[in-house]
């Protein structure tokens, strides 16, 4: 092999590592969080996860709709998260709306923080009752609005969230009162 | 260059397979840890005739629940099982860690920990633990096999 031949093979194996991202801007991080928002409509827990870091951490503060018991708390990581995402999968009227987004970029350009506010709506299947026979065997759809606060950073030359805490509260609507949800 | 080109090539495989063996870790105990037998409580530590691997198999690994293997140091490992369930307020983690220590030919339970609904007393989660694989059969370690092999908590077939 000659090695004019040799290093352009070099190069060709090389040329993908230029693509990786060593820090990151506010328009960069709101491609990001579009396709994110995106991959959560589409509800495929294999998109959801690849954009969770590999010690992702999420804290979710949760209002139920019965106010009178006090929100729940939990605090999981990437591998609960990924469970859980792949039962969101089953759900087959989901929509997602986001109402507001602020980008903060840390001065090293490593990091972001961003604060999103978001409107869900989806059915509510009552855990106090029997499994649903069917997807669409719900009384009440639920819409939760969150308040995320998330840290975006890069893993392998990616953006990935890194952590994420959440303040969602619930509502729940009789299905009848509202025209029904997206059916994908 | 081209008598070198396929042996370069090799050596870049090898040194990048070496490479991610040694940077990646175990993730999971080695067989002869889940081979052995597990203890019965302190103080005595009497065996139950059960190897680790056959409780948790019996165990039937505990369901669809994600579990993970860490070592908190050498000759310990712990595994953790968790989920999320919907409780009255909202989702609710759900945990459970054991963490098992080698000593000769026993693998004793150390630690116990677990969110409230779960037991954290040693003893009681050795019971627990033990429940399956009485009720199953489960085969027991070669020292309970022969005649006379007692256990604790060991009820024969």
């Amino acid at each position: 092999m000659r090695p004019s031949i040799f290093v352009l093979i070099l190069l060709a194996v090389c040329a993908p590592l230029t693509a990786c991202k060593r820090s990151l801007s506010a328009s960069d991080v709101r491609a990001f969080i579009d396709k994110a928002d995106e991959t959560a409509r589409k509800r495929y827990a294999p998109e959801i996860c690849a954009l969770r870091g590999k010690n992702f951490r999420m804290k979710l503060t949760f209002q139920g709709a019965n106010r009178a018991i006090a929100p729940s708390e939990m605090e999981i990581g990437r591998a609960l998260y990924c469970r859980n995402a792949g039962s969101f999968a089953r759900l087959r009227q989901y929509e997602l709306e986001r109402q507001s987004l602020e980008i903060d970029v840390a001065a090293d350009r490593k990091t972001a923080v961003v604060d999103a506010q978001y409107v869900e709506k989806m059915p509510f299947y009552d855990p106090q009752m029997s499994p649903p026979a069917s997807p669409f065997d719900y009384r009440e759809v639920q819409i939760l609005t969150s308040h995320d606060r998330s840290v975006v950073g890069i893993e392998s030359g990616d953006l990935v969230f890194l952590s994420t805490e959440a303040e969602t509260g619930q509502e729940l609507i009789d299905k009848k009162s509202i025209p029904p949800v997206q059916v994908d | 260059m081209k008598p070198f080109a396929g042996p370069m090539m090799l050596l870049l495989v090898v040194v990048g397979f070496l490479l991610y063996r040694s940077t990646s870790g175990d993730k999971t105990p080695a067989r002869e840890f889940t081979e052995t037998e597990l203890a019965g409580p302190a103080p005595d530590y009497q065996g139950t005739c059960y190897a680790l691997s056959t409780v948790i198999i019996a165990n039937g690994v505990f369901g669809n629940v994600p579990r993970a293997w860490t070592s908190p140091r050498k000759g310990a490992w712990t595994l953790t099982l968790e989920n999320v369930t919907q409780g009255a307020g909202g989702p609710v983690r759900e945990f459970q860690t054991w963490t098992f220590e080698q000593h000769d030919a026993q693998i004793r339970l150390i630690e116990a920990d677990a969110s409230p609904q779960y037991p954290k007393d040693i003893t009681e989660n050795i019971d627990r633990l033990l429940v399956a694989p009485n009720r199953r059969g489960s085969t027991p370690v070669d020292r309970c096999l022969k005649d006379g092999g007692s256990g604790y908590n060991f009820r024969k077939k």
